[in-house]
């Protein structure tokens, strides 16, 4: 529900500076708190619980704010991901049970989908061809 | 230990196999693997350094992304680009081609959980009207001329996702006498959305994957090039 007046309201709110990165990235101004930062630097905000009629809709109450330009939703961190999720009510920060990267069998770093990058996945071919290819080999004439 | 092995084989795939790149592949697995009685005689002379040659031809050209302007007309053709990618990201016309149960996923896309409408995104009957076709299910055998007519009819430019395991390769039915084994086989796939059906999420995963590739298509950057 993005009106005029909410948009006024909420550039009035965060102030003019973070109201223009916002409209850059998310293309909304919203105003909420920060909930805290992952490892690649990805704020997370919530808008607070209110009764009042300026209450952000539901599943809208929860944003992040990517750390890279080129955005996009695989940087966040599985936890997060949880919370973003509604999932969870605690974040990764208080709630231990989200907190990846701690056990003995996870990844050592949250790892982004690497499409249209240098380390994307290439496939290939382990078996064996099924069309043999010949070259001609013709003796030199004596 | 899989490295050289590994390159090897996809610089046989991609380039045009030459039979030492073929036969060197070969030796450390098929050797083993292989089912048929025929065997390569001069498969065991081949000399071991073969792959680290192949290893050294290799040379590092910068991706389409990682180039940067040189020239002040690149920088204004640059701006042009962008331009004319933000309006092409923007209003992303999908021509639904749903065939199966993927189909059902798409039209989950479109309501108001996942919100496509928000992106630009509207589902549009026509082909003529269309950017993008979403191909959601098994693709027949009867189906794929009219498939590839449909394609034919969509105005340039015009982008492809393959939306399950069924179009992107034949999934459960590969096996079937009347399944195409991936639509493209039939068509140019820009993305693959993995998945038996993909989730709604999944699929606007892919159309952002989409969304970066036409961030970083180079319009009229090519066209000066020429």
């Amino acid at each position: 529900m993005s009106t005029v007046t909410r948009t006024l309201r909420n550039l009035w709110r965060v102030g003019i500076r973070d109201a223009a990165h916002q409209l850059q990235n998310i293309g909304d101004t919203k105003a909420g708190i920060l909930i805290g930062t992952d490892r690649l630097g990805n704020k997370y905000y919530e808008a607070p619980v209110t009764t009042s009629k300026h209450q952000e809709l539901p599943l809208r109450t929860r944003w992040v704010d990517y750390a890279n330009s080129e955005y996009s939703p695989d940087q966040i961190e599985p936890g997060w991901h949880n919370w973003m999720s509604y999932s969870t009510d605690l974040p990764p920060t208080e709630d231990p049970l989200s907190q990846t990267m701690k056990r003995v069998w996870e990844l050592k770093e949250h790892k982004p989908v690497m499409t249209l990058s240098r380390s994307a996945y290439r496939p290939y071919s382990t078996t064996k061809v099924k069309i043999a290819s010949w070259e001609p080999v013709s003796k030199a004439r004596s | 230990m899989l490295g050289p092995v590994r390159s090897t084989a996809s610089m046989a795939l991609r380039a045009r196999p030459t039979a030492r790149a073929l036969i060197s592949f070969r030796i450390p697995s098929v050797a083993f693997i292989s089912n048929t009685s025929h065997k390569h005689a001069e498969a065991h002379a081949i000399e071991p350094s073969s792959s680290t040659a192949l290893r050294k031809n290799r040379a590092e050209v910068p991706l389409p992304s990682q180039e940067q302007p040189k020239s002040a007309i690149q920088y204004a053709l640059t701006t042009l680009d962008q331009v004319a990618n933000w309006a092409r990201q923007g209003s992303l016309w999908p021509m639904t081609f749903g065939l199966a149960c993927c189909a059902i996923e798409m039209m989950h896309l479109s309501t108001p959980r996942y919100d496509q409408d928000r992106l630009g995104i509207i589902f549009r009957a026509s082909p003529r009207q269309s950017d993008v076709m979403i191909v959601a299910g098994t693709l027949t055998n009867k189906m794929a001329p009219a498939l590839r007519q449909v394609y034919d009819q969509m105005p340039d430019p015009r982008w492809v996702i393959s939306m399950g395991s069924c179009a992107n390769g034949g999934g459960y039915y590969h096996y079937s006498y009347s399944v195409t084994r991936g639509c493209d086989r039939i068509v140019p796939v820009d993305v693959y959305v993995p998945g038996c059906p993909p989730t709604s999420e999944a699929l606007m995963f892919g159309i952002f994957q989409l969304q970066k590739k036409m961030r970083h298509t180079k319009i009229t950057r090519m066209w000066y090039r020429k």
